[in-house]
């Protein structure tokens, strides 16, 4: 299968489990918000890592935070992976690091990410009775949530599905299931989940993966108070009239044996980490359909210092974002020179 | 909000921590459930592992029963402990391999909760060297200590004793504990359904009570003491 027409095919996938999809909109993390600030690498960064952005001067960034959805309906209340795409703006280029609030991904393969999307199709849904939920109490199981105002449908039990008769599933399938709704979108961690390699100064290379953790903490909503539909850029924008908001970017550095290749395993939290810098939000960007809208994210753009593993995901999410950016009409963002 | 709403939301939210649930739980649906599709209590003590960055940082969580389950029986404890402060340091300094180490009373166990490098049996055989006194002296006040002291002279099975009152490591992953009881052929259940994950985990906790909750937080994870050490300068 051709890298063009597998990355129509993933698009494709992913757009048929959300059928109000908006065409010309992204196929998931449709609704988003674009943030401005800075980067400052941290005194170590450098000893680890080439990349211009570690280098010490403070560096221009992008971000869009976003809610995993692909429906063009805005739900910011309802408990989903949130996304949190960071551009930074070198002296004469740009690279991405894109990463969400789950901690590890649902599937090893572009095979398997076909054959899960196909299991996450939308179905019915209704409340669970009374009685059946009594029951699983008693049987001490977990009954499906009450469904949201509005909500007629859900993939969750087509993922859970795919997740009892697939293992590598389970871990992320649960954590999704259960991650809820944050309070704001700088109240969440996030990460890239993919394994990247590094090169130091010295030369050495080092299998490393990144994730920001928020200097506000992290914290959730009550799922018990009604969700609120339209909170979370308003909330960013009242906060950072306030104060900035930060971010702490640490970078775990692999060991041999881990999983570099296979984004549904974690590695364990005994490798060694690293505060790689602080990132600084400053405002809401004022043009949010230049900052979120139009913008296009890929995780493989990467500068020198920077490389992919060969993680089959990562590798397939470099044609399926190009693919998604054309056919929105996104503005193009080339791999050198942007 | 109608009535049926707030039914839906009660049992949600309210129903499964209100007491009569709870009294019904305890009584009655976790012993039929042990029952029906019983648990073996999981090995306590660290994970084999041969990564670097596994065998450093580990934990010890030994929880021990003490025989005299009084305030006298506690206050020997403390006694035991404050009497060999000087064994204790002399022993932590020349052993080397531990980054924190703390004796606790909690109801009426000793528990000595610490943070070491290298491999477990190792360690505690290190200690049974350089303060196998002290374990004694401690060890004697718990339920079954007197078959293993002398450390010095049953260092095995001493070795298995501690063991055995090492907690159960819970993996970060919630997850993992199915593949833990599988691996222990400790799952009559063989569910692979993710809904009766919490009932697996209830059946692990009536059986093994006593757990540690995940691998632990570490400030600077993947250091051994020794590096830490050379690294401020204050030793090898």
């Amino acid at each position: 299968m051709g890298g063009l027409s597998l990355a129509k095919q993933l698009v494709d996938a992913v757009i048929a489990d959300f059928p109000d999809h908006k065409p010309g909109t992204r196929p998931i993390h449709t609704i988003g918000v674009g943030v401005e600030g800075y980067f400052e690498a941290s005194d170590v960064a450098k000893t680890y890592c080439i990349a211009e952005h570690f280098q010490g001067p403070r560096v221009r960034v992008q971000v869009r935070f976003s809610n995993g959805s692909g429906s063009p309906k805005q739900h910011d209340g309802w408990s989903d992976v949130r996304g949190m795409a960071t551009r930074f703006h070198l002296k004469d280029r740009a690279t991405d690091l894109i990463a969400m609030t789950l901690g590890e991904f649902f599937v090893r393969t572009v095979e398997e990410f076909l054959d899960f999307t196909g299991h996450a199709h939308q179905t019915p849904i209704s409340r669970v009775p009374l009685l059946q939920k009594i029951l699983a109490m008693i049987q001490f199981k977990v009954f499906q949530r009450d469904p949201y105002p509005e909500q007629v449908a859900s993939g969750d039990a087509g993922t859970l599905d795919y997740a009892n008769k697939h293992r590598f599933a389970q871990l992320s399938v649960v954590q999704a299931g259960d991650i809820g709704a944050p309070v704001s979108y700088v109240r969440a961690s996030y990460h890239a989940v993919h394994t990247f390699i590094i090169t130091g100064p010295d030369g050495v290379r080092r299998p490393v993966r990144f994730s920001w953790k928020p200097v506000a903490g992290v914290r959730t909503t009550d799922p018990r108070d009604p969700p609120v539909d339209v909170y979370l850029k308003k909330e960013l924008e009242n906060r950072l009239d306030q104060w900035p908001a930060r971010f702490l970017l640490m970078m775990m550095i692999g060991e041999p044996g881990d999983a570099l290749e296979d984004p549904t395993q974690p590695w364990p939290a005994r490798r060694v980490r690293v505060v790689m810098g602080t990132l600084t939000l400053t405002n809401v960007a004022k043009d949010q359909e230049a900052a979120s809208e139009k913008i296009g994210f890929n995780p493989w753009r990467l500068v020198p210092g920077i490389e992919a593993s060969g993680d089959p995901i990562l590798f397939a999410r470099r044609d399926a974002y190009q693919e998604s950016q054309q056919r929105r009409d996104a503005t193009p963002c080339p791999f050198h020179g942007s | 909000m109608g009535f049926v709403d707030k039914l839906h939301k009660f049992v949600n939210y309210e129903l499964p921590k209100s007491p009569f649930f709870l009294w019904i739980a305890a009584k009655i649906l976790v012993p039929f459930w042990a029952w029906r599709t019983p648990v073996k209590p999981l090995p306590g003590g660290p994970r084999y592992s041969v990564q670097p960055g596994d065998n450093v940082q580990r934990m010890m969580n030994l929880i021990m029963p003490l025989k005299d389950k009084s305030p006298v029986g506690r206050a020997r404890a403390a006694q035991a402990i404050a009497a060999n402060k000087d064994e204790i340091y002399a022993g932590l300094d020349n052993v080397g391999t531990v980054h924190f180490a703390r004796f606790v009373i909690v109801d009426d166990n000793i528990c000595m909760f610490s943070v070491y490098d290298g491999d477990f049996t190792n360690y505690i055989r290190d200690f049974i060297a350089t303060i196998g006194s002290v374990f004694d002296s401690v060890v004697e006040l718990v339920e079954g200590g007197k078959d293993v002291i002398p450390s010095e002279q049953n260092v095995e099975k001493f070795i298995d004793w501690v063991h055995a009152h090492d907690l159960y490591q819970v993996p970060d992953t919630v997850t993992d504990i199915l593949r833990d009881q599988e691996a222990a052929g400790g799952d009559t259940s063989g569910t692979n359904d993710l809904l009766e994950l919490p009932r697996e985990i209830i059946l692990q906790l009536h059986v093994n009570p006593n757990v540690s909750l995940g691998s632990g937080y570490r400030a600077y994870p993947g250091y051994s003491v020794a590096q830490v050490r050379e690294r401020f300068g204050i030793g090898w």
